[in-house]
């Protein structure tokens, strides 16, 4: 491999005496799925945080992405510049529904206008099977999957090169992982790079090619995920000392 | 918005255009006229404050900046009345900008403190700088309005009354337009999630000072023609009483309506001038009003709108339970 879409180097985040991320250092190759996993409170939100600056950036250590610095530039110009994410809990806009919610961000993140905002949020509600009844329903009356749904779709219609996705299956049922597994690999194969932190291990592995395990902000182990996760020190982080 | 609200809307438009066939009296027309002009105001300021989650407490100020430069073009610098007026929404509108620096990325309370300490600096500005602002006095006398050899003090207020109309039909059309675009809507986005907005490509700090300067504009406009209406450009226009009075037609009117604040705007101009008619419940008026804005915002937080919203929803579900028990299929 010798492509990188995202370059992170020695990136630390520090709030007083915490270390949040400490000195972590990865690259994502274009075109892969690469998977993020740790327990709670390892610091996996907080390095997607560091990256897309929302809402923060690094105290320290540098971000390259698409061969470009990025860290130091504001949220808004990060993601126009082709990173686009979500987030671990829930987010909306309580007032605009479904279809208002995906011109957004084809208008602003995706430069998009008129017709063709408009062809591309038809397209991504297509892409993530949301509902055609329930696009025209204001966000904050949606059901959990509908709002995961949404979320995802809005990080797509504006064609990123890579889709950030923090903990997508939270809250899913088993089918709705199945679906959401698929549709991973679905929007993958159109070339866009993923970097996907999941507790459901089932779905992480089975999409990721390499997985990434963060521990206390700091890198664990890194690599094949299947190697990744009978690595005894990974063991040990998850089961606390189990063998 | 529903095609109800937008037919709603219109024909309460025009009953109001034919109010002056109606209503002859100069007094009731003047009532009119200040209704309209806080109506323009409180309606803007619900773009920066409603739409857009800024706790902007300066939106008086931009009102304040409209009526001394009307005042003073047109008095000072015997600028023609109607260009003086226009002026005044620029001003106010530079205003917005140079407030907006610090605003931009700020939050919650610390927006109140910076656009508050900003209407009390440009009072003590304009109390200061007496030479050209008139000081404490202010500035009287100030040309009125006229059409070719029309003058618009000798009509009963109708003249006024239909220029008053037609800016706040011209701002509430303007504001409308802005609220149902992507703009608009990026406000709200913004309002309701800026961590969301950003990642979505929103800038918080442009659209919040786009937010700001699109709601001094008619604002501003408005302070001019108050000035050039009342033929006086007086300090009290930065003052407290007539922030809290506009603050309480944007609440009790519901923010985040446009409409709302319009006809809160209506209904607190005449009742408190009703009250101030009854021996008794001169100055208490404005405690009547405070204790409504307390009352709304307790009770129905999305203020008249919502009540309405409410009441029909009530009604609709009246009616759906009537003819189902007429009906006899349920009990």
């Amino acid at each position: 491999m010798s492509n990188p879409i995202l370059e992170v180097d020695r990136a630390s985040r520090t709030f007083g005496g915490l270390k949040a991320v400490q000195e972590v250092s990865f690259s994502v190759e274009e075109g892969e799925i690469f998977g993020v996993a740790g327990p709670n409170g390892s610091g996996k939100s907080t390095l997607f945080n560091l990256i897309t600056g929302i809402p923060f950036p690094p105290t320290s250590g540098s971000i390259v992405f698409g061969g470009t610095r990025i860290d130091g530039k504001s949220p808004h110009a990060i993601a126009r510049s082709g990173l686009a994410r979500t987030f671990q809990k829930d987010a909306e806009f309580p007032d605009l529904s479904a279809r208002e919610t995906m011109l957004i961000g084809a208008s602003y993140a995706g430069g998009m206008s008129g017709r063709q905002a408009g062809h591309a949020a038809d397209d991504a509600l297509e892409l993530v099977s949301f509902p055609e009844d329930r696009r025209d329903v204001e966000s904050g009356h949606l059901s959990v999957y509908e709002k995961k749904q949404l979320m995802i779709g809005s990080a797509l219609v504006s064609n990123p090169r890579i889709l950030m996705l923090d903990e997508p299956a939270s809250g899913l049922t088993r089918p709705e992982i199945a679906a959401l597994d698929k549709l991973l690999l679905d929007v993958n194969r159109t070339g866009v790079t993923i970097l996907l932190i999941e507790h459901v291990l089932s779905l992480l592995l089975s999409v990721s090619e390499r997985l990434l395990v963060l521990n206390q902000g700091q890198i664990l182990a890194s690599g094949d995920p299947q190697e990744v996760i009978r690595d005894p020190k990974v063991i040990e982080a998850y089961l606390g000392g189990r063998k | 918005m529903t095609r109800t609200r937008i037919a709603a809307i219109l024909v309460a438009f025009a009953l109001l255009a034919l109010v002056p066939l109606v209503v002859t009296d100069s007094y009731v027309r003047h009532l009119f006229i200040i209704a309209f002009i806080y109506a323009v105001v409180a309606s803007n300021w619900d773009l920066s404050l409603g739409y857009t989650g800024l706790f902007n407490f300066g939106h008086l100020t931009f009102f304040g900046v409209g009526v001394y430069t009307a005042a003073i073009l047109a008095e000072t610098v015997e600028l023609s009345p109607w260009a003086a007026i226009l002026c005044g929404g620029i001003t106010a509108a530079l205003a917005a900008l140079l407030i907006s620096a610090p605003v931009a990325r700020l939050k919650g309370i610390y927006v109140v403190l910076v656009t508050f300490a900003f209407s009390q600096l440009a009072m003590q500005v304009v109390l200061s700088q007496s030479d050209i602002t008139g000081g404490a006095e202010g500035i009287v006398r100030i040309p009125y309005l006229q059409v070719g050899d029309y003058r618009f003090i000798r009509d009963y207020n109708l003249a006024y009354y239909y220029t008053a109309f037609a800016m706040l039909c011209v701002s509430t059309v303007f504001l409308l337009a802005v609220v149902a675009s992507p703009f608009g809507k990026s406000l709200r986005a913004l309002r309701d999630n800026p961590d969301y907005a950003a990642s979505r490509g929103i800038s918080v700090a442009r659209q919040r000072i786009m937010s700001l300067v699109l709601s001094a504009v008619f604002t501003g406009i408005a302070g001019g023609f108050y000035a050039i209406y009342l033929r006086v450009a007086s300090p009290e226009v930065f003052g407290f009483g007539t922030l809290s009075l506009a603050l309480s037609m944007v609440l009790i009117g519901g923010v985040g309506t446009i409409i709302g604040p319009v006809l809160a705007a209506l209904f607190l101009t005449f009742l408190t001038e009703a009250m101030a008619g009854i021996r008794g419940l001169e100055d208490a008026r404005f405690i009547v009003v405070a204790l409504a804005m307390i009352l709304v915002l307790r009770l129905a937080p999305g203020g008249s709108i919502e009540m309405l919203s409410r009441l029909r929803l009530g009604a609709g579900f009246r009616s759906r339970r009537e003819t189902t028990d007429t009906a006899g299929n349920r009990s």
